[in-house]
C-alpha cells in the first residue's frame, strides 16, 4: 500500500491497480483457501458419490456449475467490503482504467483457478479429455467472459444493495449463452466426436468475450459515479 | 401536463381496426396446406406479430436507457422502463402463443430448441431487470443502474434470439430455422400477406398503446410525488 500512489504517478495506472489487486489477494490467504475449498470439496463429493470415473455428461455439467460458483465468489470478492477503499481509487483513476484492470485481473485469476479445478477433476473423477488443447482453449475463453460478465453484475448489484440473490438473478440470464457455447463445445471434446467445426465455437465464444468486455468498458463509468 | 401523440385518438382506432381485421379474416381467410403446419399457420398472425411487437418496443426501451445515460432526465427513465413492462407482456403473450401451436405441431408444450431457449432466457432477463428496479430506492441511482443493465440485456437478447440459432451446428425446428418451412419465402401467399401486415402493425400499435398508458400512469405518478414534497 505504501507505494501505492507513487507508483501511480510512475507507471501505467492499469498495471498499478493489477499489482496491487494481486497483492491484496497474495496477503489475504482467506480467498485462496475458501476457493481451494470449493474446487476440493466439490471434486472429493462427486468422487464418493459416483464411486468410479464419471461419464462425460456428468464430468461436463459438474465440472461447469464449479466454474460458475468459483466465478462468482471471485466476482463478489473484488468489490465487496471494500467500499471505503475503491473511494480511494475512484479519485485516483479513470473508471476505464479501473474496469480494465479488473477484468484483466479476474480473467487471471479465474484462469488460474479454472486450471486448479481441471487438475483436481483429473486426479479424482477421471480424464474422459479427447481433445485437450481444444477444450483449454474453450476452457481459458469461456472463464474470461464469464468472469468479466460476473464483474459487472456484481458492480451493478452492489449498487443495488442486494447483494448475492440480486446478483444471482441479474447474471445467470446473461450467462447462459456463453455457457451454452462453451458446454456444447466441451462436450464434443469429452465424448471424442468429430471436432470439425471447433473454430466456429471458439470465434464465437471469442466475439462473445468481445461484446461482453466492450460493454463493460463502456457502461461501468456510469455505475460508479455516485 | 403535455398534450403529445400518446393522447391523440386516431392511432387507437386504427388499432382496433386491424386488430379486428385481423381476428376475423385471420380465422376466415383461405391458407395454403403446408405439410406439418396446416391451419396451425394461423398462428403467424398472432405469434410473430406478438415477438414483432416486443422487439419493437424494447428497442425503444433501449433507445431511451442510452439516452438516459447521455442526459439525465426523469422522463426518459420513465419510458424506459414501462416500455420493458410492455414489451414483457407481448412477451409472455407470445411464448403462450407458441406453446400452444407447438402442442399441436410438434405435440408437446415445449422442447429443448435453440429459439425456444434463446426467447425464455431473455424474457428472465427482462424479469431480472423488473427485479433489479424493484431493488433499489433511491430513483435517481435506479434509473441510471437499470439503464446500463437494460443495454447489457438488450445486447445478449439480440445474440441469443438472433445469432444464436442462425450458427452452423445449432439445429432448430422452429420454422424459418434448418429447412423447416417459414413464413418468409414461398410459403407467404397473398391471402396471407393481407392478413398479415395489418396484423403487424395491429399489434404493435396495441402494444405502444399499453406502454402509453403505463407511461401517462408513471408521469401522473410522478408529477403528484414531486408536488407533494
Amino acid at each position: 500500500m505504501f507505494d501505492f500512489s507513487s507508483l501511480l504517478y510512475r507507471m501505467n495506472q492499469t498495471i498499478a491497480i493489477i499489482q496491487r489487486e494481486l497483492r491484496h489477494e497474495l496477503r489475504s490467504r482467506k480467498s485462496w483457501l475458501a476457493i481451494l475449498l470449493y474446487i476440493g470439496s466439490t471434486v472429493y463429493i462427486s468422487y464418493l458419490a459416483f464411486q468410479h470415473d464419471l461419464e462425460p455428461i456428468t464430468w461436463n455439467a459438474l465440472f461447469w456449475i464449479l466454474i460458475i460458483f468459483i466465478s462468482m465468489f471471485a466476482a463478489s470478492g473484488s468489490f465487496a467490503g471494500r467500499e471505503g477503499e475503491m473511494l480511494y481509487i475512484y479519485t485516483l483513476v479513470s473508471p476505464r482504467k479501473f474496469i480494465l484492470a479488473r477484468l484483466v485481473y479476474n480473467g487471471l485469476f479465474m484462469f488460474f483457478v479454472s486450471i486448479m479445478a481441471l487438475i483436481g477433476f483429473i486426479f479424482f473423477v477421471g480424464y474422459p479429455l479427447s481433445n485437450a488443447m481444444v477444450f483449454l482453449a474453450n476452457m481459458i475463453l469461456t472463464v474470461w467472459g464469464i468472469s468479466s460478465l460476473l464483474t459487472m453484475a456484481f458492480a451493478i448489484s452492489s449498487k443495488g444493495g442486494g447483494g448475492f440473490t440480486l446478483m444471482a438473478v441479474i447474471s445467470f440470464p446473461l450467462m447462459v449463452p456463453l455457457l451454452i457455447t462453451a458446454q456444447h463445445l466441451s462436450g464434443m471434446c469429452l465424448q471424442g466426436s468429430e471436432l470439425d467445426n471447433a473454430g466456429g465455437y471458439l470465434a464465437s465464444i471469442l466475439a462473445l468475450d468481445g461484446i461482453i468486455v466492450a460493454l463493460c468498458y463502456l457502461l461501468f463509468a456510469y455505475l460508479w459515479r455516485d | 401536463m403535455k398534450k403529445d401523440i400518446f393522447s391523440a385518438t386516431w392511432w387507437k382506432a386504427l388499432c382496433a381496426i386491424f386488430l379486428i381485421y385481423t381476428c376475423v379474416a385471420g380465422f376466415l381467410l383461405p391458407v395454403p396446406a403446408l405439410p406439418i403446419l396446416h391451419e396451425s399457420i394461423r398462428n403467424l398472425y398472432f405469434h410473430v406479430c406478438m415477438w414483432f411487437a416486443m422487439i419493437f418496443i424494447l428497442t425503444v426501451s433501449l433507445v431511451n436507457s442510452i439516452r438516459y445515460l447521455m442526459n439525465a432526465t426523469e422522463d426518459r427513465d420513465i419510458i424506459a422502463s414501462q416500455c420493458v413492462n410492455a414489451g414483457m407482456v407481448f412477451g409472455v403473450l407470445g411464448l403462450i402463443t407458441g406453446s400452444l401451436w407447438a402442442r399441436y405441431t410438434w405435440g408437446a408444450w415445449w422442447i429443448n430448441d435453440p429459439k425456444l431457449n434463446g426467447a425464455a432466457i431473455s424474457i428472465l432477463s427482462y424479469f431480472a431487470y423488473i427485479v433489479l428496479r424493484g431493488s433499489i430506492d433511491d430513483e435517481q441511482r435506479k434509473a441510471r443502474v437499470s439503464a446500463v443493465y437494460n443495454i447489457f440485456a438488450y445486447v445478449m437478447m439480440i445474440v441469443f434470439i438472433m445469432i444464436y440459432p442462425r450458427l452452423n451446428n445449432v439445429d432448430s425446428l422452429h420454422p424459418g430455422n434448418g429447412g423447416n418451412p417459414g413464413f418468409n419465402s414461398y410459403d407467404l401467399d397473398s391471402h396471407m400477406r393481407m392478413v398479415f401486415y395489418p396484423a403487424v402493425i395491429g399489434w404493435l400499435l396495441l402494444c405502444v398503446w399499453v406502454a402509453s398508458i403505463n407511461i401517462r400512469t408513471e408521469r401522473i405518478k410522478r408529477y403528484y410525488l414531486n408536488k407533494n414534497v
